[in-house]
C-alpha cells in the first residue's frame, strides 16, 4: 500500500504528542540550540574589530551554522523515533491495521517539520531579535526553505540509520556521532578549508544561506552571478543556484535511500 | 501426403491442446468458485501448509487448519511452539517462508491489504503508545482504520467501560501490566472486526481480571464474531474454545473440540502423587506399573506423578491404594486438556 490519505495526519498529531511528553528530544530540539547560540554570542563578543567580509562580526558568519546545527538535530530524533517504533512494536502493530507505510512517512516528516519550522522560528527570533545576528530581510524566506528542504534530508539520514540499529540508544549515539562528524567535516562548526566540505549537505547549506541571508544585497544579481564561497573566504566556482540544486538533491537522495533501505529491512 | 497427414494431425493435436486446456480452465475456474461459496458460508480462515523460519529455526512447520465463521478457535501449546509466529503471519505483519492462508475471502500472500481491515490484533507483548491516553491510544487505532469522530467517541467509552479501565484521560505510561493488558484488548475491537485475534489475552491478569476477559470474550463471540486465541492455559482454551489446535514444535499435534479431544485419549481418569523423597517415588512407581489398569505414569518434577488409570474409584480404592504405603498429597480428577497434552509430547504446557 502506497496510497497517502488523511492517515498522514492522525500518524503527525501521534507524533507530536509522543514527542511533546519526551523532555530529552525536547532538550535537544528546543533548549541546547539556544543554549548554543549564548555561547556562540559569549565567546565571539570579545571580537576585536577584525571584521571577515564587509563588515560583519563573526557571530554574524558563524550563525548560519547554528542553524544547520539545529535543523540536523532532526537526523538524531527521526533515527530515535524510527528504531522505537521497530523495538517497542508499534511499527509491526501499526503494519497489521490498514494504513501504507507511506503514509507513516509522510506522517514522520509532517511531525519532524513542525517541529523544525518551531526551531526555526525560535532561532531567529533569539539570533537575529535578540543576539542580534546580521541579516537580510529580503533574503529570509529563500534562507527558511532551505532550512526545510534541509532538514527533510536530514530526516531520510535518520531513517538510513534507524533501518540498521533496533536500539533507540544505538540510534541516538550514532546519529549524534554522524550528526557532529558531519558538521566539523563540513565546516560548518570550524571553517575547514579541505574538498570533503563539498560531500556534505551541510557545506551546502550554510555556505548558501550564509551568501543569501548574510552577504548578499540583490537576490536575482547574487543568484546568477555570485558564487559559493569556501569558509576561508577563497572563491568557488560553484554559482549560488548550484549550491540550491545540491541541496535538493541531496534531500532528494537521502530520503529516498532511507525510505528504500527502511521498507527493505523492515517489511517482512 | 504423409506430409499433409502429419500436418493434419499436428492441427488436430493444436486444437485439442486448445480445447482441452480451455475446458481445464473452465472446469478449475467453476471448482474455485464452488470452493468459495462455500468458503464464505461456512470457513473464514483456511490455512494451508503454512511455513516459517528463522534462518535455522523452524517456527511454524507447515500447518493447515480451518476456522468457522464465528467460532473461538484456540491454538493451545508450550512456549516456543510457534502459536504466536502463526498469529504475526496470519494478522499480515509477518510473510511466510511457504504455504498461504485465506482470510475474509483473500490471499495472505496475494492480497494481505485487503484483509487488514477486517482483522483487529492483540498481540502478546503489549503495544501501547506511552505518552498517549488511554483514549488516545484507542481513538488512533479507530483513525487507521478510517473511523469518523463519533464512532470512535461512541465505541471507546463503551468499550473501556467494559473492560473496567478508569483513568483513561491518563497517558498509558502510568498504568499497570494488567490495565496494559485490557488498554490492547480494546484497542484491538475499536474496528468492529469481523475475525479477532488474541495473542494470549489473559497473560499476566490477576484472577478477577482474567474472569472479566473470559467473559467479555464470550460477549464477543454472541455478536458473531470469529475469534482465534492463543494460550498455554488449559483451562482458558477448555472454557473458551469451540475448536482447539494443540501446537508444538511447530506443528499441530491435535486438533478437535474440548470434548474431542478428551474422549479421543481415552485415559480415563487421574492421579497426581506427590512424593516426600524420590525414594518413594521409585518405590511407588516400581509398583504401579504393576497394576493392569494403570494406562500412563509420568514423572514430574519436585517429586511427583501423574498417572492415568481405567476402572474409576473401583480401581483406585482396590488395587492402587493397597498398593502405596505413603505419599504427601494425592489428587484425584478428570482427564484434562493438559494430561492429553502429557501424552502427545510427553512435556507440560509449561516446561
Ligand atoms: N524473530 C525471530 N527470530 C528468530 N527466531 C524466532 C523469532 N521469533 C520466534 N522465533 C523462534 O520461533 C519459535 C516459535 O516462537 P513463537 O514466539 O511463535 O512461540 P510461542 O508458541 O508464541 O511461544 P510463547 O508461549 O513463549 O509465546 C521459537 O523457537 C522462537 O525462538
Ligand atoms: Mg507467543
Amino acid at each position: 500500500m502506497s496510497t497517502i490519505d488523511l492517515k498522514a495526519w492522525y500518524i503527525a498529531k501521534k507524533n507530536i504528542k509522543e514527542k511533546l511528553k519526551n523532555y530529552s528530544s525536547m532538550f535537544w530540539t528546543i533548549a541546547f540550540p539556544i543554549m548554543m547560540l549564548i555561547v556562540y554570542k559569549l565567546a565571539f563578543s570579545a571580537d576585536d574589530g577584525s571584521y571577515l567580509i564587509n563588515g560583519l562580526t563573526t557571530f554574524d558568519v558563524e550563525f548560519p551554522g547554528i542553524v544547520v546545527y539545529t535543523i540536523g538535530i532532526s537526523c538524531v530524533t527521526s533515527a530515535v523515533m524510527f528504531s522505537m517504533s521497530k523495538k517497542d512494536g508499534t511499527l509491526e502493530r501499526i503494519d497489521a491495521m490498514p494504513v501504507s507505510r507511506g503514509n507513516v512517512f509522510l506522517g514522520a516528516v509532517i511531525s519532524e517539520g513542525v517541529f523544525m519550522n518551531l526551531q526555526i522560528i525560535l532561532i531567529y527570533l533569539f539570533g537575529y531579535g535578540i543576539l542580534g545576528a546580521h541579516f537580510e530581510l529580503a533574503m529570509m524566506p529563500i534562507g527558511y526553505l532551505i532550512a526545510l528542504i534541509y532538514g527533510i534530508a536530514s530526516i531520510g539520514l535518520g531513517l538510513i540509520i534507524a533501518s540498521f540499529l533496533n536500539s533507540p540508544e544505538g540510534a541516538n549515539g550514532i546519529a549524534m556521532l554522524s550528526h557532529m562528524c558531519l558538521m566539523f567535516v563540513s565546516g560548518s562548526f570550524f571553517p575547514l578549508d579541505n574538498v570533503s566540505v563539498f560531500f556534505t549537505p551541510q557545506y551546502w547549506v550554510k555556505q548558501v544561506y550564509l551568501q543569501l541571508t548574510v552577504v548578499g544585497d540583490s537576490f536575482s544579481d547574487l543568484l546568477y552571478s555570485g558564487t559559493i564561497i569556501t569558509p576561508t573566504s577563497v572563491a568557488t566556482f560553484f554559482p549560488i543556484w548550484s549550491g540550491i540544486l545540491m541541496i535538493l538533491a541531496f534531500a532528494a537522495i537521502f530520503i529516498i535511500l532511507g525510505i528504500r533501505i527502511f521498507q527493505k529491512k523492515t517489511t517482512l | 501426403m504423409v506430409y499433409g497427414r502429419n500436418l493434419f494431425k499436428l492441427i488436430i493435436i493444436k486444437i485439442m491442446n486448445v480445447s482441452t486446456k480451455k475446458e481445464a480452465i473452465i472446469l478449475s475456474s467453476d471448482h474455485n468458485q464452488f470452493n468459495e461459496n462455500k468458503l464464505s458460508t461456512e470457513y473464514i480462515i483456511i490455512v494451508q501448509n503454512l511455513e516459517k523460519s528463522f534462518n535455522s529455526v523452524k517456527a511454524v512447520d507447515g500447518i493447515s487448519l480451518k476456522v468457522r465463521k464465528g467460532e473461538l478457535f484456540s491454538l493451545l501449546g508450550p512456549n516456543g511452539a510457534g502459536k504466536s509466529t502463526t498469529i504475526r503471519m496470519l494478522t499480515t505483519v509477518l510473510k511466510p517462508s511457504n504455504g498461504d492462508a485465506r482470510i475474509a475471502e483473500y490471499s495472505l500472500i496475494k492480497e494481505k491489504d485487503k484483509i487488514k481491515p477486517f482483522i483487529g490484533v492483540c498481540p502478546q507483548e503489549n503495544v501501547v503508545f506511552e505518552a498517549l491516553t488511554a483514549e488516545d491510544n484507542v481513538e488512533f487505532v479507530g483513525r487507521m482504520h478510517g473511523m469518523n469522530t463519533d464512532d470512535i467517541k461512541e465505541r471507546t467509552k463503551i468499550l473501556l467501560e467494559k473492560m473496567n479501565i478508569a483513568g483513561r484521560k491518563k497517558s498509558a505510561k502510568s498504568f499497570s501490566g494488567g490495565m496494559k493488558r485490557r488498554l490492547n484488548i480494546v484497542m484491538s475491537l475499536i474496528n468492529q472486526p469481523q475475525i479477532l485475534f488474541l495473542d494470549e489475552p489473559s497473560a499476566g491478569l490477576d484472577p478477577q481480571a482474567r474472569r472479566l476477559v473470559w467473559d467479555f470474550i464470550k460477549d464477543l463471540k454472541k455478536t458473531g464474531m470469529t475469534i482465534i486465541l492463543t494460550t498455554h492455559d488449559m483451562i482458558e482454551a477448555d472454557v473458551l474454545s469451540d475448536h482447539i489446535a494443540i501446537m508444538d514444535h511447530g506443528k499441530i499435534i491435535a486438533f478437535g473440540t474440548v470434548n474431542e479431544l478428551k474422549s479421543n485419549s481415552n485415559n480415563g481418569n487421574i492421579l497426581e502423587f506427590s512424593f516426600s523423597s524420590r525414594k518413594e517415588l521409585i518405590q511407588a512407581k516400581n509398583r504401579l506399573e504393576q497394576i493392569t489398569d494403570v494406562k500412563n505414569i509420568t514423572e514430574m518434577e519436585n517429586n511427583k506423578l501423574i498417572i492415568s488409570f481405567t476402572g474409576g474409584v473401583k480401581t483406585l480404592k482396590n488395587e492402587i491404594l493397597g498398593k502405596i504405603e505413603s505419599f504427601k498429597t494425592l489428587h484425584f480428577r478428570e482427564d484434562s486438556l493438559e494430561d492429553i497434552f502429557l501424552k502427545l509430547t510427553g512435556r507440560g504446557l509449561r516446561d
